[in-house]
């Protein structure tokens, strides 16, 4: 493992700009579960440079959401990070701090969740509380990091609600999230996350669980507000579709590791990776011969208790080389010609 | 907010019409009346009684009226205020029952807070700490207490605390303090008096609602926006008191309306063995002697208070959490 990782290290170490918000280096995450242990994070790189937008994308168990989490700490208790660093810089003047290192639930990792760095989650039906008013919400969140002055903070809780867009935001901060639709509570989920103008913003599927109307009225509030505020966001998504319209740069994940990172256009029409190849030729698309069967990658996602020998995809790979890929990782090298194209695969060694 | 709770009580009214009717017929449906009871007594204890002293027995009770004409003279006066008198004792219902109806409240109530304050933390720690050594201990203890009867385990509180502890036991109060004024020795007196009575009527609850507790927040610490509150920086005791058990609470407030009127029924086995002058002895001898008046009040008395605990509970509800909606 050693010699990969360093080499690896080397190769991500290259790619990252100096100015970057986050630095994921070589995160490993085990789940210690009754059934046996996940490996749900096999050694994840990447970063996310200041202002940016990168798209995590990947299938369902992919481990999108896992790297989400433990960047804000909040992996769940049967998780053990094995290895790795997440480096987190606030300004670009700041020396990075190591998250992993903190307190989980110590004041200076309190200090980063919600003010540094906070996060969308999928559900917008279930992730307000329903017992207590919007307003209180985003207050909680302006008052624990901002202000101590309630008049202030519920100033600022009404200006952000009127930012993300809500027509009456005096009457949505009064109003109790089941009186709001599905996407007025993504929106004011989006309120609360960016109420203390965070460094960094995890959208975890924001927009999976609305409807196509919403989701692109969302998409063009964040990428407004992503240009207004200069927050720099991740954004996990199984959608393609979304990570063209919203991403700068993306990261294609495959069982807890990453296989391919490219800039948005180099994605679309240069992918390298086997996986992102198959992933782009699985999506239906206008003006195609309507009888052609859509592909599908053949097989599944192996079962996350058992360890796959060499490269995770084999398996399911076309173009996969006997005796090759099924014993050997391969490592995460530079596309040829390219200073920010990355792959994992011995098609391009 | 106030039409909800007219309505409700306009309900409650109704609704007693007809509970009082009902009970009251069905109390006067066994053979024989307290005419005989109080016949039989009389004649233990001085022998013969004439025929005309019979007669006029039967006409003071009105033993020998319909049962329309029994039931109006009492639920027309008890509207006043006036429950008629006891038959065994003479005594007015209204005196005999508001004395004993007092402390059973007063004992249900204090039962109840014990419930919460002790079913709340506990069932909150257990979910935190689930599958941990404390979570088991606490999980044995519930089902002890779920499984033990109240009779048998006030009679261990009794011993102990008559034999080891050197308490005083029975009744309300020691023979010095029964009529004195209230000081802090009598109040000290009064409490070693009645724990073991709160206890052993909290102990089921306790451990059934401490369950309860423990299962929701499991379920609730699973919610989304629980997710949402610790991503926002909260500490995890204000996500976890703030945001779960709120979300948590909802049976144990409604218990209050179920568990009110059981308690205050469900004491009469314990007053018994404590010797404590609460309702359920009284309705239960009511019920034996056929003291229709006595026993149709105190079942009044018992139904208004389990419709009130409801009203009290969906009130509690509502305030709790806003998506119920009171209309």
């Amino acid at each position: 493992m050693s010699e990969s990782t360093t080499q690896t290290n080397s190769v991500a170490a290259a790619l990252v700009s100096e100015d970057d918000v986050i630095r994921v280096q070589d995160l490993r995450l085990n789940f210690y579960t009754n059934l046996g242990v996940v490996r749900a994070l096999n050694g994840v790189n990447f970063n996310i440079p200041r202002g940016k937008v990168l798209g995590v994308v990947g299938e369902s168990g992919c481990g999108k959401s896992q790297t989400g989490l433990a960047i804000m700490q909040l992996t769940p208790s049967v998780g053990r990070y094995e290895a790795g660093q997440i480096l987190f810089r606030e300004f670009a003047s700041k020396e990075p701090v190591d998250i992993l290192k903190l307190d989980k639930n110590g004041p200076d990792m309190r200090k980063i969740r919600g003010n540094n760095i906070s996060m969308i989650f999928q559900e917008p039906m279930t992730s307000l509380n329903p017992c207590y008013t919007v307003g209180a919400q985003i207050e909680e969140a302006i008052l624990l990091h901002q202000t101590q002055d309630k008049t202030e903070s519920r100033k600022r809780a009404i200006d952000i609600l009127q930012k993300v867009g809500m027509p009456n935001p005096e009457r949505i901060a009064d109003s109790f999230p089941h009186q709001l639709s599905g996407g007025m509570r993504q929106r004011a989920m989006i309120a609360m996350a960016l109420s203390c103008t965070p460094t960094l913003l995890i959208a975890d599927e924001p927009t999976t669980a609305l409807d196509v109307t919403t989701e692109a009225q969302i998409l063009d509030l964040m990428r407004d507000l992503q240009n207004e505020i200069g927050t720099s966001i991740m954004f996990i998504t199984h959608n393609l579709g979304v990570v063209a319209q919203m991403c700068d740069e993306v990261v294609v994940m495959y069982l807890g590791r990453v296989v391919e990172r490219a800039m948005i256009d180099d994605l679309f029409y240069d992918p390298k990776h086997p996986y992102t190849i198959m992933l782009l030729r699985s999506i239906p698309r206008l003006g195609v011969n309507r009888d052609m069967r859509l592909e599908s990658i053949k097989g599944s996602v192996p079962d996350p208790y058992s360890q796959v020998n060499g490269c995770p995809f084999h398996e399911r790979c076309p173009s996969a080389i006997p005796g090759v890929c099924d014993t050997i990782m391969p490592d995460e090298i530079f596309v040829a010609g390219s200073q920010t194209h990355t792959v994992r695969c011995h098609l391009y060694t | 907010m106030l039409n909800y709770v007219l309505r409700r009580v306009v309900n409650m009214v109704v609704l007693l019409v007809v509970v009082s009717f009902v009970g009251f017929w069905i109390i006067q449906l066994p053979p024989g009346s307290i005419l005989d009871v109080q016949i039989n007594r009389l004649r233990q204890q001085g022998g013969n009684l004439p025929e005309a002293q019979i007669q006029a027995l039967r006409e003071r009770y009105g033993v020998d009226d319909p049962f329309l004409i029994k039931y109006w003279k009492w639920i027309s006066r008890s509207v006043q205020g006036d429950f008629g008198t006891s038959f065994q004792t003479d005594q007015s219902v209204g005196e005999r029952i508001f004395n004993r109806l007092g402390i059973s409240l007063g004992l249900s109530l204090t039962a109840l807070l014990f419930t919460w304050l002790v079913s709340i933390p506990i069932g909150v720690y257990s979910a935190t700490h689930r599958y941990s050594i404390p979570d088991y201990v606490i999980t044995f203890i519930q089902f002890l207490g779920l499984s033990i009867p109240g009779f048998l385990l006030a009679l261990i509180l009794l011993i102990v605390a008559a034999q080891l502890w050197n308490q005083p036991i029975g009744g309300l109060f020691s023979p010095q303090y029964a009529d004195a004024p209230w000081s802090w020795g009598r109040f000290v007196d009064f409490v070693q008096h009645i724990w073991i009575a709160v206890v052993v009527l909290a102990v089921g609850a306790t451990a059934g609602l401490t369950r309860v507790m423990r299962a929701n927040l499991l379920d609730v610490l699973n919610m989304q926006y629980v997710q949402t509150a610790r991503a926002k920086g909260l500490k995890e005791g204000i996500v976890i008191w703030k945001h779960a058990v709120r979300n948590a609470i909802h049976p144990l407030v409604m218990a209050l309306g179920t568990l009110l009127p059981a308690l205050v029924v469900g004491e009469a086995l314990i007053a018994i063995i404590l010797s404590m002058p609460t309702i359920g002895p009284l309705y239960l001898d009511a019920l034996r002697t056929q003291d229709m008046y006595l026993a149709g009040t105190i079942l009044v008395m018992l139904s208004a208070l389990l419709l009130i605990g409801n009203l009290v509970a969906d009130l509690l509800l509502a305030w709790v959490d806003p998506r119920v909606r009171l209309e």
